[in-house]
């Protein structure tokens, strides 16, 4: 168990209501779903979804911390936003999938081999480093993620588009030394981490 | 009034009737074969011009009785609106015309049709009176509520402010009922966000400053009497002391008990102290005042659970078999005594159904997840109160699998129990003469039918009228609140209300002598010829209404205010001494035996169609504006209510030479749609005895039929008719044409 | 219309759905002067249009058959209609309103005989069947309308068809000339009784009532049993005229919904649980209704008629707020997909027609009342000091069934009774 799981387990312990309500991004809307579904039946990718959204809505309530932090359903959303439209009760279902599945994997649950998960925190690594997505070393990234023989094999398998991206100036070779980036750098990593102080300040001052 | 009587027959050509029929020949059967004094015809009855040819003959002519044969007795009421004289329809337009083809073969019937309406218009006329007031009128502007709770004290309140005084009859030491023990109320007004103040001091305080408004605490009625606009009430305080005081009308306002939850063990009630009810909850809030909510033994409350639908929706022995409706946002408004005074309190309420309605429903229930109440539908099925904390076990229909949770505290949302005093339809009346206080009853009616107002359902004095919401089957005395149907608090008192706006009005409709609805206004009245009176103490017995007792001598006691002229006493009485002014025994079985009856070898027979004149009348109406055709055979008379219809017209019917009868009324049972209530219903006991009358007549049974009849049965009506028609042809004319 | 007497001890009851005709009726049979102003061409307001009422499933026409004989009989109301409030100035006990009539181009001596409607050719959508059908442009409005008097299209004024249905008058009930009318009047108290309207189901996309025939409102599927109504009350369904047996009813179309209307309009529920009665009423056994649901609100003592439904096996219910509706192109039958969310079962259900229990909507919109009165953020009016003496009856003032709308009815008669009573002193 990580070390911030525990710490969140023994905080909250029956409560996962709270813990969610207080460390998930908009977490609060949790408690105003009445259960009608229709975030479930609007997805796209629904029959996908081992729980529903609704479904993770009563199984937090109901206190199912473990299940509903390892599991990939809410990694499987792909921000369409229908259920947000739909939603009766105007919760910002999309939002919360991706605040549920981030915490899921601060704590270091979120399931390893879930590839949703592999690629956020892929592209999340290449983007905080210098503020610009390094589109070279993310795909290179990506093609190796499943290890390097699998990375080869998709590497071959791509290159021609590879090489049509760079013909069309698409995708810069120079990338690989270094990469383009924000100006002020520094200033940026302050600002991640300032924001990262208010999320922790506000599950802080959370009160139930 | 008293004058001769002379009849005006006026026949209406207008509409097509000029062409399809003679009205000549009609205006001449008015005045030789029904005696009208006067029979005029008219190209348009109903324009400016016919209008005035009837007035003038009222004003100069001496015309007091009017006979207008023309359209619908429902068609042109306003213009054929003639002051101080009886008036009656012939139908001869939807009734005749609009039904018929418009061919040569069919003309002859047709015409026989139209001649029978203007025997029968003329010959109502002259057995009807324009109706007097009844002389047994009283006024009293004093309304008696009965019940201090909220409801009785805003029905007492808005009685005042009308210019009305009241006097509130509370049982026990103080005003407020259920809401004084309450903390708060479930907010009535936008944004119906959070739980506000249950208003009772207020209420109070104006009765208190209020000269209109008197109360006896400590007291209930040991005797009440009379009718409306002169009730009279014993008021016996719980020292023994009775007071007498007379009133115009009453409010019943006796409100409800919460349903035992010693019924619910499953549910750990009486195991624990920690199990309460919402109104125990309510005690416990209202005694922490905003501070802390504490368990029986000094905790704090961290966590409570709310079992919504305790022994309510279930059809369990002992359990009640309907929704009290106020539950699931009492226990939102309990959830957040408990949120608003410390968010980390743990509030679940579970649930199968969420009933939280309207605008101010919806909003409440948000207001309540907003403030982190969490809902869970789900069944309870037990509250095990074994460990430290309280195990509620139940089902999560949602995530489909048996779990529960730990809680301090449980609160059962058990149901409302009316308090509607006895169940006259169970328990007998005293014999009159031995009356007896009977310590169950709320009002302890001295009626001939039971002490306490008749119960709807499910224990609740509701009205069965879902457009009469107030029509109890007690006339005067209207109940509202808690013992009509389940409601919360502001339901309550709207319904308070409405029960204040039909008591006032059963005050000066009592002092004027007019009929309380659905015949308000009437000015006729049950007449009864003593002399003839067997004392059978059918009429006593059948008034769907209660109004008639039974005197020192039984003979039928007949309290006018109390009758809403429905007729079916006249029905009941098998020596026909009942009888209304403008209504009776005569007035249409003379139109049934003044019919021409052809002799049986011209093989037209003739079918008698009772009609109830608000829902079969109406059908046959709209059957003849979308011109859905029927037998000419048939002469349809309209009645108040099948009830009234008294088994002399058939069988006169019958003798006279009549081949068949239909009756046709409303639907009777359990979900009766018959606006008096019990009125068809005694018809068809009634005529489940007319088999008798037709074995001594060596008649075929199929030759009468009781139907029941909806006014959207356009095309049925007119079959049942039709049927009629068929069987006759069938199984031959009656042999008693003479 | 020079010769409407009022004073400020008359009450004005502005519309003549059930609530306004109940509230007239019991302050005029208390005894007090009514105008009761109507602005359709006869009263019984959204009620006249349903088949039957729940729980007792009796006819609205039958009350309204003794409501109209009420009125008929009682000389203290007098009717306006195809009359609308326009202006509303002065206080409580002192209220002075404009009222506007638009012309019916028919006069009292109309015999409601017919002859004009037999003349003239041009047909119109029907609103007694929501246009389900279509009707003369000389009308009259229902079987059961009162005054009983026909009605001429205003789109008919100016065209031959308008002189026809003069022509084939002969009682010179028609008058071609007749003017839009203003009447200024004098009362003490208002009741406010102008009702509700569907809600456009058009605006709930995902469903396709724009799109799909055989997606309709439960308004329209009132009309489709009425015996009156387009189909002469059977239930065919509009894309084929075919029986529909297989039914689905879909709960809070646009109630309980930020995106339409927030609040619960109580009544849809028992509304459906009704019409399945009607489905089995129709074909027994083999009828089949599927009630697709957030709760079931049947509340109070009728909670029975929800359990009574529940047995019928041919009634299915399944938690869940209809994502959307497609339709099979082959047969037009829509296909309703969602998630039963008891116990998470997606579902694909097929059916032959499908009822949205529309929401209920404030007749008038919250700008549009012609004068002052707290309106709450759902657009009913709110029981308020400021409102003075004029007071909300029925669905204007909450989502209501009609038997609570009824109440609410005779409760604002004695609010208005208690403005009027006061102005005549007869308080002391």
């Amino acid at each position: 168990m990580s070390n911030l799981n525990q710490t969140m387990v023994e905080k909250y312990r029956n409560d996962f209501l709270n813990e969610v309500r207080a460390n998930v991004e908009e977490g609060d809307w949790v408690n105003m779903c009445m259960q009608c579904g229709v975030c479930a039946g609007s997805c796209p990718l629904g029959p996908y979804w081992e729980h529903p959204p609704q479904e993770i809505f009563m199984m937090i309530r109901a206190g199912k911390r473990e299940e509903v932090l390892t599991s990939t359903s809410m990694w499987m959303c792909t921000s369409c936003y229908n259920c947000i439209a739909r939603c009766p009760r105007e919760l910002p279902i999309t939002h919360i999938m991706h605040g549920l599945a981030h915490y899921a994997d601060r704590l270091g649950l979120a399931p390893k081999e879930q590839p949703t998960r592999k690629f956020a925190n892929k592209f999340w690594d290449n983007l905080t480093k210098k503020g610009r997505v390094n589109e070279l070393k993310l795909g290179l990234a990506l093609y190796f993620m499943n290890g390097f023989m699998e990375g080869i094999k998709v590497a071959m398998a791509n290159q021609k588009l590879g090489l049509n991206m760079i013909k069309t100036k698409r995708m810069n070779p120079m990338e690989i030394i270094g990469g383009h980036g924000v100006k002020d750098t520094s200033g940026l990593h302050a600002i991640l981490k300032k924001a990262r102080e208010i999320e922790l300040a506000k599950a802080e001052e959370f009160k139930g | 009034m008293a004058d001769e009587m002379k009849i005006g027959a006026y026949i209406c050509k207008g509409c097509g009737i000029g062409e399809r029929l003679d009205t000549a020949q009609m205006a001449q059967i008015a005045t030789r074969d029904a005696k009208a004094a006067i029979a005029k015809e008219h190209e348009f009855l109903c324009n400016a011009d016919g209008i005035k040819m009837i007035q003038d003959d009222i004003d100069n002519e001496g015309v007091n009785r009017v006979a207008i044969i023309g359209c619908s007795r429902r068609a042109k009421v306003e213009a054929f609106n003639f002051k101080d004289v009886a008036i009656t329809r012939g139908n001869i337009r939807e009734g005749v015309i609009w039904v018929r083809p418009d061919t040569d073969e069919a003309r002859e019937t047709t015409q026989d049709m139209a001649d029978d309406y203007v025997r029968m218009a003329v010959i109502e006329a002259k057995f009807c009176k324009p109706p007097t007031p009844n002389e047994e009128t009283a006024y009293n502007r004093h309304v008696l509520v009965v019940g201090g709770g909220v409801t009785g004290m805003t029905a007492a309140v808005e009685i005042a402010k009308a210019g009305y005084s009241a006097t509130i009859v509370e049982k026990t030491g103080a005003l407020g009922g259920a809401a004084a023990k309450s903390w708060k109320r479930i907010p009535q007004k936008s944004p119906y966000a959070d739980p506000e103040d249950t208003g009772v001091a207020d209420l109070i305080k104006f009765i208190e400053d209020s000269d209109k408004i008197t109360v006896h605490l400590n007291s209930t009625l040991t005797k009440t009497s009379g009718a409306p606009g002169r009730f009279s009430a014993d008021i016996t305080a719980e020292s023994g002391s009775t007071t007498t005081e007379n009133f115009g009308a009453i409010v019943q306002a006796s409100g409800y008990t919460e349903y035992d939850a010693n019924q619910l063990p499953e549910l750990g009630y009486g195991k624990s102290d920690n199990v309460v009810t919402q109104a125990e909850l309510d005690a416990m809030a209202l005694a922490a005042d905003g501070g802390p909510i504490k368990t029986k033994d000094g905790k704090e409350v961290k966590s409570v659970a709310f079992v919504q639908c305790a022994g309510q929706r279930s059809d369990k022995e002992g359990h009640l078999n309907y929704c009290s409706g106020h539950c699931c946002s009492t226990s939102v408004k309990q959830a957040m005594y408990f949120k608003d005074q410390n968010p980390a309190i743990d509030t679940n309420v579970i649930y199968t159904d969420l009933r939280m309605p309207g605008a101010g429903g919806e909003d409440f229930y948000r207001s309540g997840q907003r403030k982190g109440v969490t809902f869970t539908k789900g069944c309870v099925t037990e509250v095990a109160t074994g460990g430290s904390e309280l195990e509620v076990k139940f089902k999560d229909l949602i995530l489909n699998e048996d779990t529960s949770e730990k809680v301090d505290l449980v609160v059962l949302a058990t149901g409302q129990v009316a308090n509607s005093g006895l169940n006259i339809d169970e328990v007998g009346q005293d014999e009159p003469g031995e009356w007896k206080t009977n310590p169950e009853s709320v009002l302890n009616l001295s009626y001939r039918q039971g002490k306490d107002i008749p119960q709807l359902t499910m224990g609740f004095n509701d009205s069965h009228f879902i457009c009469f919401p107030y029509e109890t089957r007690r006339t005067g005395i209207y109940t509202a609140g808690p013992v009509r149907r389940p409601m919360d608090m502001q339901q309550a008192m709207e319904d308070a209300v409405g029960a204040a706006m039909k008591a006032i009005q059963a005050v000066e409709n009592a002092g004027k002598g007019r009929a309380a609805h659905p015949r308000a206004g009437d000015l006729s009245y049950p007449q009864f010829r003593r002399e003839g009176c067997t004392q059978c103490k059918r009429c006593t017995v059948e008034c769907p209404f209660g109004a008639i007792d039974e005197d020192e001598q039984r003979f039928p006691q007949f309290n006018e205010a109390r009758c809403r002229r429905c007729g079916t006493c006249m029905g009941a009485c098998p020596v026909r001494v009942i009888s209304f002014e403008n209504y009776s025994v005569d007035s249409v079985g003379q139109q049934i035996k003044n019919i021409d009856i052809p002799d049986e070898f011209e093989e037209k027979p003739r079918i008698l169609a009772l009609a109830c004149e608000n829902d079969a009348y109406p059908a046959l109406d709209m059957a003849a504006m979308n011109r859905v055709e029927y037998s000419a055979f048939v002469r349809v008379v309209p009645v108040r209510c099948l009830g009234s219809v008294n088994l002399i017209w058939i069988t006169d019917a019958l003798n006279s030479g009549y081949d068949g009868a239909v009756l046709m009324g409303c639907k009777k049972g359990e979900n009766y749609q018959c606006h008096f209530v019990k009125g068809s219903e005694m018809a068809s006991v009634r005529m489940s005895k007319v088999d008798d009358t037709l074995q001594s007549l060596s008649l075929e049974p199929e030759r009468v039929t009781t139907h029941e009849v909806a006014i959207t049965d356009i095309e049925r009506a007119p079959e049942i008719i039709n049927e009629m028609a068929e069987t006759i042809e069938k199984i031959g004319l009656s042999p008693f044409k003479f | 219309m020079a010769d409407i007497i009022a004073t400020n001890e008359t009450i004005l009851v502005v519309g003549g759905g059930i609530s306004g005709m109940t509230a007239a009726l019991e302050a005029a049979e208390y005894g007090k002067q009514v105008i009761l102003v109507e602005k359709e061409a006869g009263v019984g307001g959204r009620v006249s249009k349903l088949y039957k009422y729940f729980p007792k499933l009796c006819h609205p026409t039958c009350g309204q058959e003794i409501n109209q004989r009420r009125i008929k009989m009682n000389p203290n109301v007098r009717l306006m209609t195809m009359t609308e409030v326009t202006e509303v100035s002065g206080e409580e006990g002192n209220y002075s309103v404009t009222l506007k009539t638009s012309p019916r181009y028919v006069n009292n001596n109309c015999t409601a005989c017919g002859d004009c409607a037999n003349a003239v050719e041009a047909e119109f959508d029907d609103e007694m069947n929501y246009g389900l059908g279509k009707r003369k442009g000389a009308y009259l409005p229902s079987r059961m309308s009162f005054p009983q008097q026909y009605v001429l299209d205003p789109r008919i004024i100016g065209t031959p068809d308008a002189n026809a249905a003069k022509e084939a008058c002969k009682y010179d009930a028609i008058d071609l000339d007749m003017q839009e009318e203003s009447t200024s009047i004098t009362v003490g108290a208002i009741v406010w009784a102008t009702g509700w309207q569907p809600y456009d189901a058009n605006k709930i996309q995902p469903y396709g009532y724009d799109r799909f025939d055989n997606v309709i409102t439960s308004v329209e599927f009132e009309r489709l049993m009425d015996p009156h109504g387009p189909t002469g009350g059977k239930l065919l369904r509009p894309s084929d005229g075919k029986e529909a047996k297989n039914i689905a009813f879909i709960q809070c179309a646009g109630s309980r919904d930020r995106n339409h209307l927030k609040h619960c309009s109580r009544i849809c529920c028992m509304a459906s649980l009704k019409q399945t009665t009607y489905v089995r009423e129709r074909y027994g056994d083999d009828g089949k209704s599927t009630i697709y649901y957030i709760d079931i609100r049947a509340i109070d003592r009728i909670d029975n008629f929800f359990q009574n439904v529940k047995a019928d096996e041919t009634v299915t219910f399944i938690k869940s707020k209809v994502a959307n509706i497609v339709e099979n192109k082959e047969n037009k039958n829509p296909v309703l997909r969602g998630v039963n969310t008891e116990g998470y079962d997606r579902y694909e259900n097929e059916h032959d027609l499908v009822v949205l229990a529309v929401g209920m909507q404030p007749s008038v919109p919250a700008g549009d009342f012609p004068m002052n009165v707290v309106v709450n953020e759902h657009g009913f009016i709110e029981e308020d000091e400021s409102n003075g003496g004029i007071f909300a009856a029925g669905c204007s003032a909450d989502a209501l069934d009609v038997n609570r709308a009824v109440q609410s009815a005779t409760a604002s008669a004695l609010r208005a009774i208690q403005v009027v009573n006061r102005v005549a002193g007869t308080e002391g």
